[in-house]
């Protein structure tokens, strides 16, 4: 803090002109941060924000598992520009509006799993907690915004974060890397968050028929609807759960994609077909 | 008589008319034939700003007020005058901006001391930014130095706001007070149309305008300040050209919180460009301030649609709030101010650089106009001038409508008495050729200047917005420049 403080009382002398230099230019280094913004919030400065960019980005694309990662690698690369649009996509819909001024958090208890597990099964509600069940995952595993600097675009953030469940949910998406990667495509065109289009650069990473299948099927379907629906961030989760899914699909304007597990294990028993009719026909060959 | 060029075939063709003396003598001799026009040396359409000056100028100058003047006004002049005892708790809501070579010009021609100087407000300070980039710009004479050390005869004001109906009885005050000037008021200019060569005199050159009162005049020099539909221009065959800026100005008279944050002795203009167009609120005396909101004709019907609360709101959203923000609370039917309390709690803002907060707007305030730029081909024709907004249309982003019409009424003024003194014919084109060449190319510059200003800020996004705020910001670091561009604005100091 000294030498700031030093800086400041230097400049002074300098006459009221040279306050007039923006402040948050000057002051702001790893010796003087300025307070959080919000509770949890970490400012950095832009060489920190490139450094956590390049980490995170590097480690997550090596490790896709590692949901921290990839979490600090959304906040480092959404910032000025990408979370500023899509908050502002928000506050030009009604729906978007309201939750900004809500703000609700979705956690378990916020939703009361067992109570949507008694829902129909056609509902938003039940198909997310039959997702969360096949895939074993609880709403509780997100985390917290730490490095988006305005308020409320680390709630817009959070926001995206835990609503991203739903968005399996609703388009029936797996969270292993062939599905996630193709959710990822369509939230890229739908939000426009750069993670989640750097994200896609993991599909060069699939296995050749994962790869075809995301280059013929779920890329293009991505593509389209993530560009021609309306904006997912804009649903109000909370009051969709008894919704019907293709109901709440048709209203976005999303079609639905060919379920991939299907896809896959049609896959895996063609090949295991094959293998065996290879191996009958080596058999009767020998 | 001095030697005559013709310059027209039909001008050629017929004998000049005799030199003014002759006419007048002419006249005399006419007066009693209901059929022959009363002729006059300068006859003026429209009792604006523009022809008022003109009149003044005329009449206050030693070398020209022996000129036989008429001024011809549609509307009553009186009913539009500033009553003495006007309460200092209401203002209207036409306003203008007075550069300081206007308000000198109006000094020098007698009518700046007949205004009501209570209702006249001088700002020292003017501060300009983007809606969508927040760059911002900031002017004064302080921070504006010229190179040399600051002198104490440099101007500290920027411009004067003063309401067009202050201007206006000003000059009515002035012309009273000169006299000599035949006003028809009330009275509609029903056509104007060339005269006719009889025994006596021939004015097959001379407009004669028949007005709704029976009257007749022909006038030596008809001049043209009769507006942006000016029939004037029309006459005289002068082709208008330019576009309709798809905008309208909202205006409105609000009151203030406070005089602002300089005090009532140093005031502050403020103009956020938003991508629809820009919104300034300039200072009016004690709290008051007067808004000019350039935006589309849906927002501006909008606007005018609200109640006073959530209008106020929106005056004070704008120059707050986001673009994004805006665009929402237009579509809104009502409700605005609870939303913007919401939105204000999410948006930060440097209150010290904004405007003090909007508490009410005066009712009956709120109206619009449409936004346009016109440009005559020429501001003169054979016997006829073009002055104002007859000759011209600006977007009102600088405030420069009004002093354009004053710079022209002045230059009208020089030219008139330079051919009085060198005895040529006042409304010979070669006479007036002067007063064309003095306003058309400075009014044509600036002109351009605010349409490129409003297309550059038109832009919602993108690299441009990028480079203009650099631009903005490099010209506020550069002093000098900075002076060069407000000494442009102030009518060039």
């Amino acid at each position: 803090m000294r030498p700031a403080a030093g800086l400041t009382s230097a400049r002074s002398k300098l006459g009221p002109h040279a306050l007039r230099l923006p402040c948050s230019d000057r002051c702001f280094s790893v010796l003087n941060r300025p307070p959080p913004n919000y509770e949890g919030h970490i400012p950095l400065t832009r060489a920190e924000r490139l450094g956590l960019a390049l980490g995170s980005g590097l480690m997550s694309f090596l490790d896709p598992r590692r949901g921290d990662l990839i979490a600090a690698f959304g906040e480092a690369t959404a910032q000025p520009y990408f979370i500023n649009h899509l908050r502002d996509r928000m506050l030009l819909n009604p729906t978007g509006r309201r939750i900004l001024r809500d703000r609700p958090r979705l956690t378990s208890t916020s939703l009361d799993i067992p109570r949507l597990r008694l829902l129909p099964k056609n509902t938003v509600g039940y198909a997310y907690t039959e997702w969360l069940d096949r895939e074993g995952v609880s709403p509780d595993t997100r985390a917290q915004v730490r490095y988006i600097d305005d308020e409320e675009c680390a709630y817009v953030m959070q926001r995206y974060r835990e609503c991203h469940d739903f968005y399996h949910a609703l388009v029936g998406l797996p969270v292993f890397r062939e599905g996630e990667v193709a959710l990822k495509a369509f939230e890229f065109a739908n939000t426009g968050l750069p993670m989640t289009g750097l994200a896609v650069f993991s599909a060069l990473t699939l296995k050749k028929g994962e790869w075809r299948r995301f280059w013929d099927i779920y890329g293009p379907w991505a593509a389209r609807n993530g560009a021609q629906s309306d904006d997912v961030i804009n649903v109000y989760w909370e009051e969709e759960l008894e919704t019907d899914v293709d109901q709440l699909r048709t209203r976005l304007g999303i079609e639905k994609p060919p379920d991939l597990r299907d896809m896959r294990r049609a896959a895996r028993e063609a090949r295991k077909k094959e293998k065996a009719a290879r191996e009958a026909a080596a058999g009767a060959a020998v | 008589m001095p030697p005559r060029i013709p310059c027209r075939a039909h001008r050629a063709a017929c004998p000049t008319p005799a030199v003014r003396y002759g006419i007048r003598l002419q006249r005399r001799l006419a007066s009693t034939s209901a059929s022959a026009p009363d002729i006059y040396d300068v006859v003026c359409v429209g009792g604006g700003p523009a022809g008022l000056s003109l009149l003044a100028g005329l009449k206050a100058s030693p070398i020209t007020n022996g000129l036989k003047v008429a001024l011809i006004e549609g509307q009553d002049l009186q009913k539009n005058r500033l009553p003495k005892d006007a309460s200092l708790d209401s203002f209207s809501n036409r306003c203008s901006s007075l550069t300081p070579a206007s308000m000198r010009n109006l000094q020098e021609i007698g009518a700046w001391r007949h205004a009501n100087a209570a209702r006249i407000q001088p700002y020292q300070e003017m501060q300009v930014w983007d809606g969508v980039s927040d760059a911002r710009i900031s002017f004064d004479w302080d921070t504006a130095r010229s190179l040399g050390p600051r002198t104490p005869t440099q101007p500290t004001t920027i411009a004067y706001m003063i309401e067009n109906v202050n201007t206006v009885s000003a000059l009515l005050g002035r012309l009273e007070e000169l006299g000599g000037v035949d006003i028809f008021a009330s009275t509609k200019v029903d056509a104007i149309e060339l005269g006719t060569d009889t025994e006596q005199l021939d004015l097959s050159s001379w407009p004669v305008l028949s007005l709704s009162n029976g009257k007749s005049l022909a006038a030596r020099l008809l001049v043209g300040a009769d507006g942006a539909n000016s029939p004037v221009r029309t006459f005289a065959g002068i082709p208008s050209r330019g576009f309709d800026y798809s905008r309208h100005g909202v205006v409105a008279t609000l009151n203030l919180s406070s005089p602002g944050w300089g005090g009532p002795d140093h005031k502050i203009a403020y103009q956020r460009f938003l991508p629809s167009g820009p919104i300034a609120m300039l200072p009016m005396p004690g709290n008051f301030a007067t808004l000019v909101w350039s935006t589309t004709p849906e927002r501006a019907a909008k606007l005018k649609s609200l109640s006073p609360a959530d209008f106020t709101a929106m005056v004070n959203a704008g120059f707050r709030l986001s673009p994004t923000d805006l665009e929402y609370l237009h579509t809104l039917p009502s409700g605005q101010a609870e939303e913007i309390a919401w939105r204000e709690k999410h948006t930060p803002t440097n209150e010290r650089g904004l405007p003090v907060r909007v508490t009410d707007v005066q009712g009956g305030s709120v109206a619009s106009f449409p936004l346009r730029m016109r440009h005559a081909d020429t501001y003169t024709g054979e016997r006829v001038a073009l002055v104002g907004d007859a000759a011209h249309t600006i977007h009102p982003l600088a405030g420069q409508g009004l002093n354009q019409g004053q710079g022209d009424a002045a230059a009208l003024v020089r030219t008139i008495s330079h051919a009085v003194q060198s005895g040529q014919d006042i409304g010979s084109t070669l006479a007036l050729e002067s007063y064309n060449e003095a306003r058309y190319a400075e009014n044509n510059a600036m002109l351009g200047v605010c349409d490129k200003l409003h297309r550059l800020y038109s832009v919602e996004s993108g690299p441009v917005v990028g480079l203009r705020s650099l631009g903005l910001r490099a010209v506020n670091a550069m002093g000098p420049l900075k002076g060069f561009f407000m000494s442009r604005a102030a009518g060039g100091v």
